[in-house]
């Protein structure tokens, strides 16, 4: 179902969406579990400036078996867009064959007629009791359907950058997005081989 | 050398004196046959033709007259009737179904029963011993006072303060019996165990466990009640099992070591299954049920098996099966019978071992608390992984990507006794009702945390009151506006299906009833 993690594979991803939802943490723990938990190298460009406070940041992650010399993304492999606004910037960026994964409550992809991925993780936040770990969710997400870094560094770098006493919770977060994820690809998987119900 | 033992039923009209001219002749009639003289074959019911099994016979033969010649009318087609269903159960329970034959005779044919009897021996010498070794004779207990005195005290009855709120819970009480907790209580505790009507009220508990819910003392009636069983078993109280006791019959035959079930014999190829998975399926005695209830109630409840292995299949779990899996012990422990349950939970905890399995999933909650709850209490230990069916589709779906067709009708849930003593026992089914998007779920009068039960636990004590409860439990679910009974146990459809066959009641009774995991496999789908 999900690939080995390419030792040299170079992953450009974007992270989008409003000041306060934790993209730019998202961007950090997704680079230190490439570089400290799978060896990779990586890199973090975090753009919020003018725009942060409720306006549109983002963050930049590029993930490498080899020595990254330009740390901006200009066409991202992965778009994972947490707000409209943050879609609409970035989503003529994307690459041909990139991925796109949405907060299907807060975002439309207007004009985007490919396959992609979405996941509520606002509200699946919500449900747990604590909206402001949907970045959490979305990284378990995208790392479940991306295989981008592997699920366990990820896990460590979770625990080792959430605010203290909550890593708990936080890696609950993850793995209710994981979950999900393994479980739309499945789901995907079953499709396309025509049995989607129990009964057939 | 002759150790084969051939019971012979044979009926006092027709064949009976085609027997005596043998006899007369002094006829070489094979010596391994026991015959019993019979008023009429079709009276010979599915308890009584499978009972010389449970006590170690090798064959029986059951001997009536001829179809249109039956001096009570039906019982030619009676007999066929027990005969074939008898048939169907010796064949799951791996003993063969050849073992049992049917034949009919009139009085001038002896040449006929002779070769008969003869042909008959000699396939079951050829087939072998049966490999059921009679069960242990219930010993006497040799001090009944001190016994009780024990299961007093260890379920707390001494505490019982009189205050009443067991009878006022209490189902049967309810439906109007004579009948009271916390009064049998204190007749036990008055030394009162030997008297007949003590016993009768021992037998009709229903274990369910409702009034241990409101005690203020916490007497753990269903349990102490499941003592006094055990100690009474040995004493020939009548243990008031129903359906001649055939059930109780059925599991001890499994507790013989030496018998190799076939009861998978019936799965079809709808489900995957693969023998070297790590994860088990434990499907219970459904399959015996349907032979048994199948002409009367027209009961399915091996469907809830094969539903529950479509809906692993569906989250890509192929599980495994036990070639010879016996049933788990509940009805045998909650009868009294503890030496044959324990015996059966031995075997099961040997197949268990050694099947290489690291879990076990249940669909029958009765079967899911005898192995996580009942044998550790009793020293057995399991080594696997005990997982409720439930428990697992509703973790599988909260991962998500999953949907449900929204089922559109109206709902109402009867808590199985066995499931809802569970920390989460009335939350979950109703959490998966909801996800099935009902157009309504519609809670019955004594619903939730006061639910009555389906009137019969272990198939003992089972009674006009039974009726009535069942009966006041259908209408409360009608009076709820639900179209749909849902149910999480198989016998609690066994025993609603019954209720409904009333023959005064019947057409005011009828309500569609339908298995929870039968409503779930067929809406889940993939998102
Ligand atoms: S266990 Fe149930 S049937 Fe038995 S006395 Fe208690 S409430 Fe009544
Ligand atoms: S509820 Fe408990 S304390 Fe009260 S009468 Fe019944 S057994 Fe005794
Ligand atoms: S309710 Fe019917 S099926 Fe159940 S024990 Fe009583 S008679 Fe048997």
């Amino acid at each position: 179902m999900t690939q080995l993690i390419k030792e040299t594979g170079r992953y450009e991803i974007i992270l989008t969406g409003f000041g306060g939802q934790g993209i730019v943490l998202a961007g950090k723990i997704l680079g230190q579990a490439a570089a400290i938990g799978d060896n990779r190298e990586s890199t973090l460009v975090q753009s919020y400036g003018p725009e942060a406070r409720g306006g549109a940041c983002s963050a930049q992650v590029i993930i490498s078996g080899k020595a990254i010399h330009y740390p901006p993304v200009r066409h991202p492999d992965i778009l994972a867009c947490m707000s409209q606004a943050g879609f609409d910037k970035y989503i003529e960026q994307l690459t041909a064959e990139g991925t796109l994964i949405i907060d299907q409550d807060l975002v439309q992809p207007h004009g985007f007629d490919r396959e992609h991925f979405s996941i509520p993780s606002t509200r699946m936040a919500e449900e747990l009791g604590r909206k402001m770990m949907a970045n959490i969710i979305m990284l378990g997400f995208l790392i479940a359907v991306t295989n981008a870094v592997s699920p366990g560094s990820t896990r460590n770098a979770v625990s080792s950058s959430v605010p203290r006493g909550t890593a708990e919770k936080n890696i609950a977060a993850f793995n209710k997005g994981y979950d999900y994820g393994l479980a739309v690809l499945k789901g995907r998987q079953k499709k396309a081989t025509g049995r989607a119900g129990a009964e057939k | 050398m002759n150790d084969f033992n051939i019971i012979l039923f044979l009926c006092s009209w027709g064949p009976h004196p085609a027997y005596q001219t043998l006899q007369d002749r002094a006829a070489d009639i094979p010596s391994e046959i026991k015959m019993v003289r019979i008023p009429c074959a079709g009276r010979i019911s599915k308890a009584l033709l499978f009972k010389p099994f449970e006590m170690g016979a090798d064959g029986v033969a059951l001997v009536g007259c001829p179809a249109g010649s039956c001096r009570y009318g039906a019982g030619t087609t009676n007999a066929n009737a027990n005969e074939e269903d008898t048939r169907g159960i010796l064949h799951l329970l791996g003993l063969g179904s050849q073992r049992l034959r049917l034949a009919n005779f009139m009085p001038e044919d002896a040449d006929g029963l002779l070769s008969f009897l003869r042909d008959f021996a000699s396939e079951i010498i050829r087939m072998g011993k049966t490999p059921v070794s009679p069960p242990a004779k219930d010993k006497a207990l040799s001090d009944l006072a001190e016994a009780a005195r024990k299961a007093i005290a260890q379920n707390n009855v001494y505490s019982c303060q009189d205050c009443g709120k067991c009878s006022s819970s209490c189902p049967l009480t309810l439906a109007g019996k004579p009948f009271s907790p916390r009064a049998l209580a204190a007749s036990i505790i008055s030394g009162s165990l030997s008297e007949p009507t003590v016993q009768k009220d021992v037998w009709a508990c229903l274990t369910c466990g409702l009034c241990s819910e409101r005690c203020p003392s916490s007497v753990n009636f269903p349990q102490f009640i499941r003592e006094i069983r055990s100690i009474l078993k040995g004493t020939g109280s009548g243990s008031a099992e129903v359906h001649g006791g055939f059930l109780q019959s059925l599991m001890r035959t499994m507790a013989s070591p030496g018998v190799q079930t076939r009861h998978w014999d019936w799965i079809t190829h709808e489900v995957r299954t693969d023998p070297a998975a790590k994860t088990l399926f434990f499907g219970g005695c459904a399959p015996y049920f349907d032979i048994f209830f199948g002409r009367h109630l027209g009961v399915k409840t091996t469907r809830m098996i094969t539903d529950s292995i479509k809906l692993l299949n569906f989250f890509d779990i192929t599980p495994a099966l036990l070639p010879d899996e016996r049933c788990c012990g509940h009805d045998l422990l909650w009868s009294g019978d503890r030496e044959n349950f324990l015996a059966l939970a031995r075997l099961n905890q040997e197949a268990f071992g050694s099947s290489g399995a690291e879990e076990i999933i249940v669909s029958c909650p009765e079967c899911y608390r005898t192995l996580s709850v009942d044998y550790p209490a009793h020293g057995i230990d399991i080594p696997l992984k005990i997982t409720l069916l439930h428990d697992l589709i509703e973790r599988e779906v909260d991962k998500g990507a999953v949907a449900f067709t929204p089922h559109g009708g109206v709902v109402t849930f009867l808590d199985p006794c066995r499931m809802r003593y569970l920390p989460k026992g009335r939350e979950l089914p109703r959490k998966l009702i909801a996800r099935l998007k009902p157009s309504a779920f519609k809670e019955m009068k004594e619903g939730g945390a006061s639910s009555d039960c389906c009137g019969n636990c272990a198939w003992i004590g089972c009674d006009a009151f039974s009726k009535a409860l069942q009966v006041k439990r259908i209408a409360q679910a009608k009076a709820s506006g639900a179209d749909l009974l849902v149910t999480g146990c198989p016998k609690c459809q066994i025993h609603m299906k019954c209720a409904m066959e009333d023959p005064f009641l019947g057409p005011d009774l009828t309500m569609e009833v339908e298995d929870l995991t039968a409503l779930i496999v067929r809406s889940i789908h993939w998102e």
